[in-house]
């Protein structure tokens, strides 16, 4: 800072005086800029920064290097270029006795063994460790060292009670993946508690692959938790790694680990605990916990749970949503028990609470979705409602040969309640007695399909206004497509082609749509198909409308029949660009199918999506993408694309799959591919090969009407 | 400086507080600021946006510079930014001038750029030892290109997340410089952000943002900065005409990267190279070499050479290859659950064998 003052002394007292003042206040202003408050920021900067280090010494001889030892980058995961793989990472000795707490991500799931490098030594030491215990819920992992003779006596930690946390409060996340002689340090805030349903908390410090492991200390040096790649759980986000250096970092707390830390120490996998439930509400967050299915064999089953129940307690906590109850039952390992409070209907039309405790398993067998074989009417309604006066569900026909036909169930019955008799086999604990007041298809669906194969069952049916009692024992649901699905007399040269705008879709597709025809034994709305057919390349101009013309014409003969005849809506998505398909089409069909909701009713207990070679691959990605809505995958000419994800079979999540090909084409994998879907739970058919290049539409179209089959 | 020497001439109370401040003021220039503002407004004048060659698939056209000297001397990362003949420099206040390219120092990849002007800012080096993780920082930089106007560049606090060596690489190629670096744990892996000035508390200039790299074992992107010892060095290396061809050790490092050594010249031979990365588990141990004479044997699995750790056969054949010949090799082993050392004696010549 630099003053010179010309002229002052030649040019008189007056000047002199009249600068000086400037100068005051000149002064007063920058005093106040430099040396008050200022001055006291820095002191509090410079004192906090103290602070970290003070904190980071207390821990850090209990912060640890992990390596992997004999792990192949393939168990680990994709490519470097998608996600962080595991080089070295961190851990934290959380009993000076040997024990070593660390992350799945540095010791997967089949390692047995890891690299413990300690601190304290130039260069750290390393012993070898045992993984002993781990925590599938929280993704943690429990390794066990001996401490060598030479060195020092390991350190035990201060633990930061759950009361001591507050929002906001400075937080310093350690690791030593990068170095052995000083643990990484990031510095930020407490961002929330019980995150990740309740398994977590969050912090703003940096976070990765590198602490991972580590410990996140308050600025007292005391552990709050273990940084952990704790899965988001929302938008796609399921690893976990996706948010590395983000600012969203999470933490195990400590407090909750030590709790379980001598099951770990006695070598014990502790699992999510699971209840064997789904729920009729597809959005977490609005919804009441209302139980759509209960799996038999599951917990809730032996409970007592059964479809139609709501949770309204649950350990002791009211439940209003959804959300709720999974903050209630997350945080818990199979094998621990939990109060709940159901209300159910009760037989004089009011409401009961019935309290109920349930123990938490760790897996349940995949489900495979029990049916009559009766098919509904189709019904636009989304719950699958009858749209007639009467209660009940009117029956379409029958599946040849199921149960239903066997019983002597034919079709125009009208199903009005289902009663479990009595089960076969060990699974079938729900006993007998239990009973649906049949309202709806949905209902009906989620009631047998949660009932074990083979459980007998009375049906109660309407015919010619007369009540029956009819008797079946619960099948696994078929993967074949059966003859003589009844058929409707609309005019295949009434269908007509059509383009299904939505706003933002460049290339509308093409939808082949039956003539309306209300007297169609199968009911009025449209069951869908969605073909993906193979990229065609791009015409240009004329071309292109020519191609335009000839695509109709070619819809046309190909779909109009078949549409027609068995009621199906069949939609002919183009790929964005004409080469290939890719995954941004996907939004291109979700929008083509609400397009098409807007024009004409819908059954949407009859979507499915087929394709062929590379379109057979986009079908199962799209399904995937779209979710449980889509009740049926073809594949002809291909396998499973390599990006294909199969999770186990679940209520309310499970499809048919039918395998084909064409022109003798071998396909490689497709045993493999149907090995794995049924292990999953997926019932898995298996067409006759067509011929060359034939599109087989009267089947794919039958096949969409007996995908109702309950 | 002026003082107050003939305050008698003016009112008393006037003439103290003048002097006050003439006091205060000097004291400020001498001392370190003493607001983030102030560390901030001193650092940032140091700092330019620099505006390049680029656009073509997806690279940024920009980053930034640190002025070094009054001279007009900046010195920045070598980027493609820089295959230009047109290299546009911006000053914090507005100021724009045409640089010129002085020269690279591969090793580290940092340039020499010069700028025509007068009263220049500059940072001055000044001789300090490494900081400690948790050291609080500002790092300036003109990241994503968001200053478009004749402001300043943009500031992020963080602290110094650790002093490690640098593993890293860019795509398939890994970074020539293996020294160590200041991990962040702020983001600065933006594009725009290499070259930008890293800074303590007190705006002492302790690095410069490198390039957007991932660890090598990870992947992870890094945000780092060269310790400004070595960008000292580096900007030293250019101006004594050093800097366009690699040093010695520059043209090992470079050299070893690429390379491979084969271990069988020491008497193992690894379990086959099937996956990415195979961990490397001894196979066989040749008789009467010097990995038999250590002690060596089928099944050990190697974790670490000369104590910097691997999980790969091919990590292990990159270290070996990093070594000159003559010096110990080292391997830690793993043996039915303990660590076991083999020492296996001077490393053989560098096999041109990939």
């Amino acid at each position: 800072m630099r003053i010179v003052l010309p002229g002052i002394w030649s040019r008189g007292r007056w000047i002199a005086e009249m600068c000086c003042v400037a100068c005051c206040l000149l002064f007063v202003a920058s005093a106040r800029q430099t040396v008050g408050q200022p001055a006291a920021e820095w002191s509090v900067a410079a004192a906090e920064e103290q602070a970290f280090r003070t904190a980071v010494d207390r821990v850090a001889a209990a912060v640890v290097r992990i390596e992997a030892a004999g792990v192949s980058e393939a168990s680990i995961g994709g490519p470097a270029e998608a996600a962080p793989a595991a080089g070295p990472s961190s851990g934290l000795i959380v009993d000076p006795a040997g024990w070593v707490v660390t992350t799945s991500f540095a010791v997967p799931k089949d390692a047995k063994q890891a690299i413990v490098v300690l601190p304290g030594t130039p260069g750290g030491t390393r012993v070898v460790a045992r993984a002993v215990g781990r925590d599938l819920a929280r993704g943690l992992v429990l390794l066990q060292i001996e401490v060598p003779a030479a060195a020092a006596p390991l350190p035990s930690l201060a633990v930061a009670p759950r009361e001591s946390w507050g929002v906001g409060q400075w937080t310093i996340a350690l690791g030593r993946a990068w170095n052995s002689s000083a643990p990484s340090v990031a510095v930020g805030i407490l961002s929330a508690m019980n995150r990740a349903w309740g398994k977590a908390v969050q912090t703003d410090a940096s976070v990765s692959p590198a602490n991972y492991g580590g410990p996140l200390i308050d600025i007292q040096g005391r552990v709050i938790g273990i940084l952990a790649p704790v899965p988001a759980d929302t938008a796609g986000m399921t690893m976990g790694t996706e948010l590395y250096d983000s600012g969203i970092g999470f933490a195990v707390p400590l407090v909750d680990l030590l709790r379980v830390l001598p099951r770990l120490q006695q070598g014990e996998t502790l699992s999510p605990g699971i209840l064997g439930i789904g729920y009729s509400a597809r959005d977490p967050f609005t919804s009441k916990a209302t139980v759509a299915t209960c799996r038999a064999g599951s917990p809730a089953a032996r409970a007592g749970l059964r479809a139609g129940d709501t949770i309204v307690e649950a350990g002791g906590r009211s439940i209003a949503r959804v959300a709720e109850l999974r903050h209630v039952l997350a945080p818990l390992y199979a094998g621990d028990s939990v109060e709940l409070v159901v209300e159910r209907g009760s037989a004089d039309g009011g409401k009961v609470r019935v309290p109920l405790r349930v123990e938490l398993v760790a897996a349940l067998a995949p489900w495979r979705r029990s049916v009559l074989g009766i098919v509904p009417t189709r019904t636009a309604n989304k719950k699958g409602e009858n749209a007639g006066e009467t209660p009940g569900v009117p029956v379409a026909w029958v599946w040849p040969a199921g149960p239903a036909a066997q019983a002597g169930l034919v079709a125009g019955d009208s199903v009005e309640a289902v009663a479990t008799v009595a089960a076969a086999g060990e699974a079938g604990s729900s006993g007998g007695g239990e009973r649906l007041e049949v309202s709806n298809a949905g209902a009906l669906a989620g009631f047998v399909g949660g009932l074990a194969a083979g459980t007998v069952v009375q049906v109660t049916v309407r015919r010619d206004g007369l009540p029956l009692e009819l008797e079946m024992a619960t099948v696994v649901a078929p993967a074949t497509v059966p003859e003589l699905v009844p058929v409707s007399e609309a005019d295949p040269a009434q269908a007509v082609v059509e383009k299904l705008p939505a706003p933002e879709i460049a290339h509308p597709p093409l939808a082949v749509l039956p003539a309306a025809a209300p007297e169609s034994p199968l009911g009025t709305p449209l069951g869908v198909l969605v073909y993906f057919g193979s990229p065609q390349g791009a015409a240009t101009g004329a071309a292109r409308a020519a191609a335009e013309t000839e695509a109709v014409r070619a819809a046309s003969a190909q779909w109009a029949a078949a549409a027609s005849r068995y009621g199906v809506a069949v939609i002919l998505p183009e790929p964005s660009d004409p080469q290939r398909w890719g995954r941004e089409d996907i939004a291109g069909v979700a929008r083509a199918l609400d397009s098409l909701r807007q024009r004409r009713p819908i059954d949407l207990s009859r979507v499915a999506f087929a394709g062929s070679g590379a379109g057979a691959a986009m079908a199962w990605l799209a399904a995937e993408a779209l979710g449980p809505g889509v009740r049926g995958v073809a594949l002809f000419n291909a396998g499973l694309p390599r990006q294909a994800t199969v999770e186990a079979a679940e209520p309310g999540r499970s499809r048919v799959v039918l395998f084909g090909t064409s022109g003798g084409q071998p396909v490689p994998r497709l045993e493999l591919d149907s090995r794995r879907l049924e292990e999953a739970g997926y019932p898995v058919g298996m067409l006759p090969p067509a011929a060359l290049e034939q599109v087989p539409a009267e089947t794919l179209c039958s096949w969409v009407e007996s995908l109702g089959v309950l | 400086m002026q003082t107050g020497k003939r305050s008698g001439s003016v009112s008393g109370i006037c003439c103290g507080l003048l002097l006050g401040w003439l006091v205060v003021g000097a004291a400020v220039s001498a001392a370190p600021p003493v607001s983030p503002e102030q560390t901030i407004a001193g650092s940032a004048r140091c700092v330019v946006k620099l505006y390049g060659a680029g656009g073509v698939r997806g690279l940024e056209a920009y980053q930034t510079g640190i002025l070094v000297s009054a001279a007009g001397h900046v010195v920045t990362v070598q980027s493609t930014v820089l295959d230009s003949d047109e290299i546009d420099c911006v000053l914090d206040d507005g100021r724009r001038y045409s640089a010129t390219l002085l020269g690279c120092d591969p090793l580290r990849e940092l340039a020499v750029l010069s700028i025509q002007g007068e009263d220049l800012p500059a940072f001055s080096w000044e001789q300090l030892p490494r900081v400690a993780p948790g050291t609080r920082v500002f790092a300036l930089s003109n990241l994503f290109g968001v200053a478009v106007g004749d402001e300043r560049v943009s500031v992020q606090h963080g602290v110094v997340s650790g002093v490690v060596p640098l593993d890293a690489r860019r795509g398939a190629h890994e970074a020539p410089y293996r020294g160590d670096v200041y991990i962040l744990d702020c983001t600065t892996n933006n594009p725009g952000s290499a070259g930008g000035a890293v800074v303590d508390w007190r705006g002492r200039l302790l690095g410069m943002l490198g390039k957007e790299l991932r660890a090598t074992t990870s992947g992870i992107w890094l945000n780092y900065a060269l310790p400004v010892d070595e960008v000292e060095q580096g900007y030293r290396s250019v101006l004594a005409g050093q800097g366009t061809s690699p040093t010695p050790t520059a043209e090992a490092a470079l050299d070893s990267v690429a390379m491979r050594f084969d271990p069988q010249l020491l008497g193992v031979v690894f379990v086959p190279d099937l996956l990415d990365r195979t961990p490397p588990f001894v196979e066989s141990v040749r008789s009467g070499s010097a990995a038999a004479a250590a002690g060596l044997r089928t099944d050990d699995l190697v974790v670490a050479v000369n104590g910097r750790s691997v999980s790969s056969r091919t990590g292990v054949q990159h270290i070996l290859a990093e070594l000159a010949t003559g010096d110990r090799v080292q391997f830690t082993v793993v043996r039915e659950g303990s660590i076991v050392e083999c020492g296996l004696g001077p490393r053989p010549a560098l096999s041109r064998k990939p």
